[in-house]
């Protein structure tokens, strides 16, 4: 990587860390989730104004084409104060399909420019979790099908939705009080609602098909999965210094509880941790970057989110435990960690679905050689 | 009266058995929260009239009697047929140390109160300076005619906000020698104006446990409970019983019941990973279990348990941590969607369940505490 790029990213992760802890840091989200809001359109439009939703989105396509490693900066440091703005969503789901796909639509502008925000649904259920195949139909310029886990929507606004047309995929756009739409929430851990929408013989309007599609899909689920990574651990990293910083402070029998050794050894445990996957996960993030082929990308998106997910669920998890019961309150800001942390583990793969991936990508791989 | 330690405990086994499927609200099964008070009254009401409410008290105080093998299976077939334990800390915590310690006319208030749940009790031990170096509190009683004066902060007092007395540990004597020196056990009554009481959210979002703040509240020097200054060592000298009972392997047992019909409706048994790692955790719960008879036997002959007893609750509460982690990963995309998770038509509650197993390696004296007096008093380290 030149020194260039990084002094870039350096200035990159300066200006973002400062927008959000000067928006509140960890407290806002806390609020946010209290008043039931989902987000904060004024944090959103300076984001927007940073230019945060269009780094990874090349230049020509409205974007400032600084690629995945500057949206990974980005994404730590949202996950630094788990701000609850659908930032990954937004700039890896939904901008990064249209400027794959359709480069010219005017909505790709409005995203970039936070004026507007879609969520993308393009996930399915089946008895056991996500299905492999997706069934939703686009018939007739008519939508019909079941999509869920839907990240960043919110009531009655509009969507991105991948659905199967002729034998290829397509990429619609729905108004999200179109008819035929029924749209539930479920209440995530975090306090966010995820859902799950059915649509009956709803009118769509088609951004792109062809074969186009389903690539741009599977690199956008791969950056999306990177990012989330990223996210992930911004987020271990503050449980750890909030943790750090409590057992230097926290006294019980007349000492700092960080003087005990067995309270040493597990923090430098959650030390080592968390640099494994910040290695881990930058690492991946800028194989991805340059050029690398398409199962390549899977690949690394997967080692870095089966990475992150673990070493976030433990040091989240470690935390409490070294808080004591204070840790358990909501008031105390690990437990929101905790609680995020679970939400995004849980989304686009938890630990375990990206180490098989991982594994059977490698098996391709070398099969192919 | 029936004599059921005169039962064999097979036969006792059928008789706690068909009482509780018989008689327990099927609506109250696994309750995933602590109830107030009123939301089981109508449950308290059948057991206090079956006489069941207090199954260690000896019966003379309106107690079960039983012995410690009676005990524990009452306790197992309680836990495994969901049956809430109740508002029973009165039960479990202050009866036990007013029976051992209080005056005659101590036991013919109090215990009769707590039968019938007219009293509701809290805990407060624990303060914000004092959670593990327990000794720490600085709440203070001071003396005042028939009265004592309480001033200072409780904190973690599990559902002060639905009780209507608390037993404390409070500071009687400001010059000691050691911190566990001047130490009373008191009696309070929570409705009086130098009592107020704040409920503390958990990160699941639920509003079980508070902190009472005293300021010049007042209880008569007749609740105070043994000696004065004394109270350190009543309060520690645990019976042998709670130490077992705190390592029993109910909630382990529970939690797998509950992974194991989660993982079969979502398909994961014809997963090999996940046919490993449950094979593991039932296998902890099952070898947990054969190492907590190992201890209920040795209960059984009488004899008294030593510190090793410790083993036992670090094992189960990281065992019953690790069956609720694994549920979170068999529900993999839904793993952080709270409320019921729909399997046919029962719903099961993985996040609930996770966030019940957080705490249990923290209270009931934490691991690493236990740890320590293990490696102590077992290893002598
Ligand atoms: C759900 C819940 C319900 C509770 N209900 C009640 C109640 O009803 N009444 C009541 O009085 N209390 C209650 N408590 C409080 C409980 O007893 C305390 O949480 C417990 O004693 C630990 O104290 P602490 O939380 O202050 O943690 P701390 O003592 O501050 O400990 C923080 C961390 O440091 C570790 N640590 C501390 N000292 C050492 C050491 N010497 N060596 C190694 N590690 C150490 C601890 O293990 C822990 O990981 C409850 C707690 C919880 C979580």
């Amino acid at each position: 990587m030149s020194t260039e790029h990084e002094e870039d990213l350096r200035l990159l992760r300066d200006s973002v860390s400062t927008l959000l802890d000067r928006a509140g840091g960890v407290a806002r989200a806390r609020r946010v989730r209290d008043e039931g809001k989902g987000r904060d359109n004024d944090v959103w439009r300076e984001l927007a104004e940073a230019g945060v939703l269009g780094v990874a989105t090349p230049e020509n396509a409205g974007g400032l084409g600084m690629g995945l490693s500057a949206a990974g900066v980005i994404a730590e440091e949202v996950g630094r104060v788990i701000a609850p703005e659908p930032v990954v969503p937004t700039l890896a789901m939904a901008i990064g399909l249209l400027h794959r796909t359709c480069p010219d639509v005017p909505v790709l502008a409005a995203l970039i420019a936070g004026e507007t925000t879609l969520a993308v649904a393009w996930q399915e259920r089946d008895l056991r979790g996500v299905s492999e195949t997706i069934d939703c139909r686009f018939v007739g310029g008519k939508l019909t099908g079941s999509k869920d886990w839907i990240m960043g929507h919110a009531d009655g606004a509009p969507l991105l939705v991948i659905a199967k047309m002729d034998d290829g995929l397509a990429l619609v756009q729905v108004a999200g009080d179109a008819k035929g739409v029924t749209a539930k929430s479920a209440r995530q851990s975090d306090g966010s609602a995820q859902y799950s929408i059915s649509f009956a013989a709803t009118p769509a309007s088609v951004l792109a098909e062809g074969p186009l599609v389903a690539a741009a899909l599977s690199e956008a689920v791969a950056d999306a999965t990177a990012l989330t990574a990223a996210e992930l651990l911004g987020l271990s990293g503050a449980a750890l210094e909030l943790t750090l910083e409590y057992i230097k402070t926290r006294e019980q029998f007349d000492k700092p509880i960080g003087s005990f050794q067995v309270i040493q050894h597990r923090a430098v445990d959650m030390k080592i941790m968390q640099e494994i996957a910040e290695a881990a996960v930058r690492e991946a993030l800028t194989v991805m970057d340059n050029a690398a082929t398409p199962l390549v990308r899977l690949r690394q998106a997967s080692r870095a989110k089966a990475r992150a997910c673990t070493a976030a669920q433990q040091i989240t998890r470690e935390s409490i435990q070294l808080h004591g019961a204070v840790g358990y309150t909501d008031e105390f800001d690990v437990g929101l960690l905790l609680n995020r942390a679970l939400v995004l583990s849980a989304w686009l793969g938890d630990a375990a679905y990206h180490r098989r991936r991982w594994l059977e990508i490698r098996d391709t791989e070398e099969a192919a050689q | 009266m029936t004599d059921w330690n005169a039962l064999s405990d097979d036969e006792f086994r059928a008789e706690v058995r068909g009482f509780f499927e018989a008689e327990y609200p099927e609506e109250l099964r696994h309750l995933p929260h602590r109830p107030k008070f009123a939301e089981i009254q109508h449950w308290h009401v059948k057991l206090h009239a079956k006489g069941w409410v207090a199954p260690a008290w000896p019966t003379e105080f309106g107690g079960m009697g039983l012995e410690a093998a009676k005990l524990l299976i009452y306790y197992e077939e309680q836990q495994r047929y969901g049956v809430n334990r109740g508002r029973d800390m009165g039960i479990q915590m202050v009866g036990p140390l007013i029976i051992k310690f209080g005056t005659q006319e101590q036991k013919d208030h109090w215990l009769p109160r707590i039968l019938t749940c007219e009293n509701i009790w809290c805990q407060g031990y624990s303060e914000p300076g004092a959670g593990s170096d327990l000794a720490n509190l600085r709440t203070s009683a001071a003396i005042d005619g028939d009265d004592f004066v309480i001033n200072g902060q409780k904190t973690w007092t599990t559902m002060a906000h639905d009780a209507t007395h608390i037993f404390m540990l409070v500071r009687t004597n400001q010059n000691t020698e050691r911190k566990q020196q001047g130490i009373s056990f008191i009696l309070a009554q929570m409705d009086q104006p130098g009592v107020e009481v704040r409920t503390i959210t958990t990160l699941a979002g639920e509003t079980e446990f508070c902190e009472v703040f005293f300021d010049d509240a007042r209880t008569p020097r007749a609740n105070l409970v043994g000696e004065i200054d004394k109270g350190w060592s009543m309060a520690k000298a645990l019976l042998s019983f709670e130490r077992i009972f705190i390592g029993n392997p109910g909630l382990a047992q529970n939690a797998l019941a509950q992974l194991e019909t989660f993982a079969k409706g979502r398909g994961a048994f014809d997963d090999a990973v996940f046919r490993d790692r449950f094979a593991e955790v039932a296998l902890d719960v099952e070898d947990h279990a054969a190492l907590y008879s190992r201890f209920a036997d040795q209960l059984k002959r009488g004899e008294t348990l030593g510190a090793d007893v410790s083993m036992l609750k670090i094992w189960v509460t990281e065992t019953y941590q690790r069956i609720t982690e694994l549920m979170i990963d068999v529900a993999g995309p839904d793993g952080s969607t709270l409320g019921p998770l729909q399997i046919g038509n029962i719903g099961v509650d993985v996040l609930a369940s996770f966030y019940k197993a957080r705490p249990s390696t923290i209270y009931g004296g934490s691991n690493e505490i236990q740890r320590n007096i293990l490696s102590k008093a077992v290893l002598g380290l």
